[in-house]
């Protein structure tokens, strides 16, 4: 049988299109294909909104149902897992409205929002972490920024594909460490042009190439940067004498200078009577 | 602590040293035992009121100025009991007072109920 | 050069109805596996040997059939390290290195004629047709194959399950050269109702999707080369 390109073009089209008679969903569009399977755009007829619907081999269902039992703001819930007719295997899940992390930083938001992103990104790791789930492929183009503020983590747990080599750490071994490697790159990605060197020292010590020189966890990075925020001292980065004089008088700020007026008074006063 | 505490404290500390302070002026150095005490008990009253005041209103900008003015009110009446030396007792009074304001912000716990502004 | 003897009603296609074949059962000697990859790899390496050494139709037959013999007799197959490249990519470095070796062997034999100019000129012309590189023409090749035996035991699966219904509606609308049919002009023909048509579709493009499938797993070494090729195919 000779096939015009033509042909092979429609059935391309056609074949791997999920038959979704007899659930309750229509589909509407390829939003993207993944590690895991492709994500298709549809309706819910019975619920009446949009979902995204992720199809894969049936081989892959245990992944999804691992991932399903997830419940976290940073995770995208699932609302429904089945098979479809044609042995696939499929689960409905929240349609996220917003931009992926690349693309979000392309509006260059201030620092504080960086922070935050990350942070939501850090705790949803961590959750997952604590559930004994591991990303192993998280990078910029797996997290989504909402229009309201919402950050999620997507595309869990692919087992086999190897993970973005940026964001890959350099041992074989899989486990929360190498998110750690991760979450570091991630962290560095979101930096702005001259952001502080104390972030990046964090960056750099959670990418450390030996997993013992790294944070113990996700949880760990995310005290590291809460007390940058707070003006406090980080463990990734030792500062000198002078930085650390400047670090405690940008913290302490108000009191110094009510203290220098007082100082300041007293020698006015001191001065004032002398002449 | 609570922020009364913090305000009792402070402004007994801060007091006692602004009185110290008065040695710099050698015509009063003799009576500086009765300054530093003065002083003092000024400190910690202007810390007790600054405390209950953060105890209700969380706000360091009105935590300060009520510091300031009350410290300058009880350097006035002390320097009116004087009749001298009122702008070394005064000035120096208002800026411990806003320290004091302010510790009592930034510091302790405050009470069950709090107003934000 | 390959066809299906086996003519069970629906389900497996193959002769063994538990094992799924594989690289793995291709490099232990296993015929039919054998048979599968000759077939699949055919005509896109010929069509690759003639576009990229700018051969004849005969030169290009002639090298191909000399690759595969000479592929299937050595461990080929043992040889394959699935963790540089995938297999399709290992078919096609071996290609370039035959017919290499075999090029310089034959244009030092014929270095004063011998090349026929005008099948040269038949070539040239198909070529300066396509945009695409030799590398892209033998991937797409490669699919249109894939498909294309993939559809000959649907067909034959249809004609044994006395499904003739199923593959003529199906023929019809999705294996249409020009316009497709209309829905409605199908359930006509057919003596069917519309609904009967969209069934039909869909249970035709569910086989064919399992059967590209099974026809793919016989060329990877295993299911992480089996996503990534099939990633590659639909998107």
């Amino acid at each position: 049988m000779e096939l015009s390109d033509h042909i092979v073009r429609h059935l391309r089209e056609v074949v791997d299109l999920p038959d979704l008679s007899g659930t309750r969903y229509e589909l509407r569009e390829v939003l993207g294909r993944g590690g895991l399977g492709v994500v298709y755009a549809a309706w819910d007829a019975h619920l009446e909104r949009r979902v995204a619907l992720k199809v894969m081999d049936a081989e892959w269902a245990g992944e999804a149902r691992l991932i399903a039992r997830l419940e976290h703001p940073g995770i995208v819930p699932v609302y429904e897992a089945g098979t479809l007719p044609d042995g696939r295997a499929f689960y409905a899940m929240k349609l996220v409205d917003g931009t992926r992390a690349d693309r979000f930083l392309a509006a260059d938001p201030p620092l504080g929002e960086r922070l935050r992103v990350l942070e939501r990104i850090g705790e949803a790791l961590a959750y997952a972490h604590s559930c004994g789930v591991l990303h192993r492929d998280l990078k910029p183009q797996n997290i989504m920024v909402g229009r309201f503020g919402e950050v999620y983590v997507m595309d869990w747990a692919v087992d086999g594909v190897a993970g973005t080599p940026a964001f890959r750490a350099p041992e074989s071994a899989v486990d929360e460490r190498s998110d750690v490697y991760a979450f570091g790159a991630l962290l560095a990605f979101l930096l702005p042009q001259g952001a502080p060197t104390a972030l990046r020292a964090i960056a750099a010590k959670a990418m450390n190439t030996r997993p013992e020189e790294r944070y113990p966890g996700v949880p760990a990075v995310l005290r590291e940067v809460e007390r940058f925020q707070d003006g406090l001292a980080v463990e990734a980065y030792v500062e000198n004498p002078w930085q650390r004089v400047r670090r405690f008088s940008r913290r302490n700020e108000v009191l110094l200078w009510l203290l220098a007026a007082y100082a300041a008074i007293k020698f006015l006063l001191f001065f004032a009577r002398a002449i | 602590m609570n922020k009364i505490t913090v305000g009792l404290i402070f402004g007994a500390l801060l007091g006692a040293i602004d009185g110290a302070t008065a040695w710099f002026t050698p015509e009063v150095r003799s009576m500086m035992a009765s300054i530093m005490v003065g002083s003092t008990i000024k400190g910690m009253i202007v810390g007790l009121l600054s405390g209950w005041f953060a105890r209700k209103v969380d706000s360091m900008q009105w935590g300060i100025a009520l510091g300031s003015v009350l410290g300058l009110g009880f350097a006035y009446a002390v320097a009116a009991m004087q009749g001298d030396h009122y702008l070394e007792i005064m000035l120096p009074g208002f800026a411990v007072g806003a320290i004091v304001g302010f510790l009592t912000q930034k510091m302790g716990t405050p009470g069950p109920v709090k107003r934000t502004s | 050069m390959w066809r299906d003897a086996d003519t069970a009603i629906g389900g497996n296609r193959d002769n063994f109805p538990s094992t799924q074949l594989s690289l793995i059962e291709a490099a232990a000697g296993e015929p039919l596996a054998l048979e599968r990859v000759a077939a699949l790899y055919w005509k896109p390496v010929y069509k690759f040997i003639r576009y990229k050494f700018v051969k004849s139709n005969e030169e290009a037959k002639d090298l191909t059939q000399g690759f595969f013999a000479s592929a299937l007799e050595r461990d080929f197959f043992q040889r394959f390290d699935p963790s540089k490249a995938g297999f399709r990519t290992y078919i096609r470095l071996a290609v370039e290195r035959f017919a290499a070796t075999r090029h310089q062997a034959d244009t030092r034999q014929k270095r004063g004629g011998g090349v026929d100019p005008v099948a040269l000129d038949e070539t040239l012309d198909e070529m300066a047709g396509s945009a695409e590189s030799p590398e892209e023409i033998f991937f797409q090749e490669w699919r249109r194959q894939l498909f294309a035996l993939a559809l000959d035991e649907l067909r034959a699966e249809c004609a044994a399950s006395g499904r003739h219904t199923e593959w003529a509606v199906f023929e019809a609308y999705d294996l249409a050269d020009e316009d497709r049919p209309a829905y409605s002009e199908l359930a006509r023909l057919h003596g069917i109702r519309e609904s009967a048509v969209t069934n039909y579709l869909a249970w035709a493009r569910r086989r064919l999707r399992a059967l590209v499938t099974e026809r793919l797993r016989g060329v990877t070494s295993g299911p992480g080369e089996l996503r990534e090729e099939l990633r590659r195919l639909w998107s």
